[in-house]
């Protein structure tokens, strides 16, 4: 979706309300799908989500939701009033979806600016044929009908303004002839008269009236006008006076430029307010100090001046909004800060031999124990619930399962489970996708397969997020029929994916992979929801740029597991600082095994060159730091070293260092695009003596060693 | 019909003095005491408003005093509900909190600037005002 965002609140609120209460709506749903009908309190929920949805668009005139609200809102009346039996509960959790997504695009076209013009007459009759069929069952079970629903006609109307979009923003430029008498009564007048069509506008020099002088810098620098306006270019020149004008520079501008002309002009540009904040925090808004007649009273105008309010009010606001970019300008800054920190702590001044440190020390680690708190705040200041992901993925899965005629039973655990905002975006789609492919491929087609092979008849998906040593673990599992090693094996054959390498080359997890590699579809046929060839592929490719990585486990006839890990933040990381050579490097702490110290009996050569390390019985691929990257002066023998085991996916790799600096946090920065790309880095950072360390990419060592 | 707007930012008076007269005579106050003036002087003279449009802020009373005023006077005079003027304010302070308390202290709908005049009138309507 566009990001649009609307700065009238009333309307904001209104989309904010809506979606909360359709999020809800669909949740219950959702939840009930399976059972009978609703209960009491389910049905009292819904009935009050469409009230309020259609007291709010009645207010704000939107028609066509308001139709299809109370209309909804009308069946659950009579089943709240009258508790029929017998209601066709599937066609009824239909109709309300029904409703749900009709009122759900209106909304997104507010959303985007639009007039939501979507037609509620079918939705509308559906319904009342429903309603209609409704209370006649009503009546058949003896029940006797309740009073109509009376809608009351909203009596209050709010009228958003008018959509910025339409506007036009202009720049004008006016410079009069040089001998032109009294400039400033004729920019006056220009001004008087363009206030007849402006929606905003702003002059300089401010005081053309009151001070006499503005002529003269009106003559030598022009007469500059800022203009906010729903008219044309034509209609604007044919109200400016152009007798005594010289030249007259017009320039359309968008609103960005407008915004940032404001400034110029000594007024601030329009904040751009993006919410960020959930359930909580609006409740809390609530609270805010509130306000009361004459609260508004504006002080009489000073000359040159902008109204200001009698009263001025206190804020007491328990919520902002922050724009994005200052948070992520925070999170560069705090990244810094923890530079900076490392950069006093560790100055090689400290290491003047005989210096009493005892003070210092004990400042320093309140120091860090400070910067440690910030960014534990603002790290949680970025963390959002994946609560609306996983409510999005349970409504997949009943669209997806209906449409293909599964039974699927679906159970969400840890929706709680808080990450990263930025990460959130991220994992959407390719989580999306996942789950799709459980419910088409994964699931057997028909509940006969399923009980042939000893399994209940209703098939199952669990979602599940955790929260573990800094990373972030979202599976999807189903109860299916698995992934099967010679099919993959074969088609990856076919589609030439795989070269020659016979299947035994490869192991169980190599061989799962292949449905990530580009082009691969196991799926004879292509189906709506999955199956052409393309998304596994993407879902890795995005999950990678994340810095995350996608796990797939799966067992023949009894289901598949795929499970997505992802750090739970990208920013700082804590990593060991080492050195090989003159060079320093850094190797994220958490892909570290171990530390050991071997000797040459333990090293294997092959003849093609290449190298393996014999550790307590087992081989290890071994890569030598100073070889790869050319480093001078670093130790070769692995006795005067030290070799570090690291461990990506499951996979282990020793390498050569020669020595260990210290353990730092690190802030992750990309590795300039003037440097070319190099494989095995995954970035730079900074340490505390100013020079500059790479970061070794554990996982791109392991791929290139892979590849020779 | 017999308009009374209330306004003090010149731009937006001689905007809406414009677009008003379209549906009827309008008279144009600068303040919000003038307004209530207004309001009460043509309740005297037995011509009431029909429609009001008040700017929130506004020296010496700002809309909501006026809005509040105007209720109460119209209480006090046991004025019945459907014989009241209707009351459009007009204003960019359109916080969902200030709307409300617009709402609460009774007025017929509250239009956020810069003004859509096709809802305006929508709401005009609505309000069997045209």
């Amino acid at each position: 979706m566009a990001e649009e965002f609307n700065t009238d609140s009333m309307l904001s609120m209104f989309l904010y309300e809506s979606y909360q209460g359709l999020e809800k709506l669909e949740g219950i749903i959702l939840e009930k799908q399976d059972a009978d009908c609703f209960d009491d309190s389910d049905i009292n929920d819904i009935f009050r989500i469409m009230h309020t949805i259609k007291g709010s668009s009645g207010v704000l005139m939107y028609e066509n939701i308001t139709k299809a609200s109370h209309k909804l809102e009308d069946v659950f009346y009579y089943l709240r009033e009258s508790h029929p039996e017998d209601v066709p509960h599937m066609e009824l959790v239909e109709k309300v979806l029904a409703v749900s997504d009709f009122i759900t695009g209106e909304l997104d076209k507010i959303k985007a600016g639009n007039e939501p013009d979507g037609d509620e007459k079918k939705l509308v009759e559906d319904l009342d044929q429903f309603l209609g069929e409704l209370k006649g069952e009503i009546k058949k079970q003896g029940i006797r009908l309740p009073k109509a629903n009376k809608q009351e006609e909203p009596t209050q109307f709010y009228i958003t303004p008018v959509a910025e979009e339409d506007s036009h923003f202009y720049r004008i430029v006016i410079h009069y002839k040089s001998d032109t008498q009294m400039s400033n009564i004729r920019a006056y007048s220009a001004t008087y008269a363009l206030k007849e069509v402006a929606e905003d506008l702003l002059y300089t020099p401010e005081d053309i009236l009151s001070n006499e002088s503005s002529g003269d810098s009106i003559l030598a620098e022009g007469f500059h006008m800022l203009l906010q306006t729903k008219s044309s270019k034509d209609e604007v020149m044919e109200l400016i006076d152009s007798s005594e004008a010289e030249t007259i520079d017009f320039e359309e501008i968008n609103k960005t430029e407008y915004g940032k002309a404001l400034v110029e002009f000594g007024r601030e540009a329009p904040p751009i307010v993006i919410n960020l904040e959930d359930d909580k925090a609006a409740a809390k808004e609530n609270k805010q100090a509130p306000i009361t007649p004459g609260d508004y009273v504006v002080k009489s105008k000073e000359t040159g001046k902008g109204k200001t309010l009698a009263k001025n009010q206190p804020k007491q606001q328990a919520v902002i909004s922050v724009n994005v970019e200052k948070m992520d300008a925070l999170m560069d800054m705090i990244g810094e800060l923890v530079i900076a920190e490392a950069t006093v702590l560790q100055n090689p001044d400290l290491k003047v031999p005989g210096l009493d440190l005892t003070n210092f020390q004990k400042a320093a680690a309140q120091l860090a124990k400070n910067t440690t708190e910030l960014q534990d705040v603002i790290m949680s200041m970025r963390m959002m619930p994946l609560t609306n992901v996983f409510q999005k993925m349970r409504r997949i899965v009943f669209d997806v399962s209906r449409k293909l005629g599964k039974d699927i039973e679906f159970e969400a655990i840890g929706e709680n489970t808080e990450v990263d905002k930025n990460i959130i975006e991220h994992i959407s789609d390719p989580l999306m996708h996942l789950v799709r492919n459980s419910v088409d491929h994964g699931i057997e087609d028909s509940p006969e397969i399923r009980q042939a092979n000893g399994k209940k008849a209703k098939g199952k998906i669990t979602l599940e997020a955790k929260n573990e040593g800094g990373k972030v673990y979202i599976s999807v599992k189903d109860d299916g029929k698995g992934l099967n090693k010679e099919k993959l094996y074969n088609k990856a054959m076919e589609n030439g994916l795989i070269g020659d390498k016979l299947m035994s080359d490869f192991s169980e997890k190599d061989i799962f992979k292949f449905i990530t590699l580009p082009g691969f579809s196991t799926k004879e046929e292509v189906t709506e929801y999955s199956g052409r060839g393309v998304g596994m592929d993407v879902v890795v490719k995005n999950i990678q740029s994340i810095g995350g990585r996608l796990d797939i486990d799966s067992v023949e006839g009894q289901g598949s597991e795929m499970t997505l890990v992802i750090p739970l933040t990208l920013a700082i990381i804590s990593g060991i600082v080492i050195q090989v050579g003159e060079a320093p490097f850094v190797i994220e702490m958490a892909s570290i095994k171990e530390f050991i110290s071997v000797t040459e009996d333990a090293l294997i050569q092959e003849p093609g060159g290449e190298e393996f390390l014999v550790l307590r019985g087992d081989c290890f691929p071994f890569i030598r730091l100073c070889e790869k990257y050319d480093l001078p002066g670093a130790k070769t023998k692995l006795e005067d070293g030290i070799v570090v085991v690291v461990e990506h996916e499951g996979k282990q790799i020793c390498v050569l260092i020669d020595k260990i600096l210290q353990e730092q946090e690190i802030v992750v920065k990309p590795i300039p695009s003037y440097v070319k790309k190099v494989k095995g880095l995954s970035g730079c950072t900074q340490l505390g003596d100013g020079s500059i360390a790479l970061i070794l990419d554990v996982g791109g060592l392991m791929i290139e060693e892979e590849r020779r | 019909m017999k308009i009374l707007l209330a306004e003090d930012d010149f731009a937006s008076r001689k905007f809406m003095d414009k677009q008003l007269s379209q549906y009827g005579e309008c008279d144009v106050m600068v303040d919000g005491e003038e307004a209530v003036d207004a309001f009460m002087m043509a309740l005297d003279d037995g011509e009431p408003y029909d429609l009001a449009c008040l700017d929130v802020m506004m020296p010496v009373m700002d809309g909501y005093q006026v809005l509040k005023a105007i209720r109460d006077i119209e209480t006090q005079k046991g004025i019945p509900k459907s014989e009241r003027v209707k009351v459009i304010m007009t204003t960019a302070l359109n916080d969902e909190r200030n709307v409300k308390m617009a709402f609460e202290l009774g007025c017929e709908a509250y239009a956020g600037k810069p003004i859509d005049m096709e809802k305006f009138e929508k709401v005009l309507k609505k309000l069997e005002l045209i």
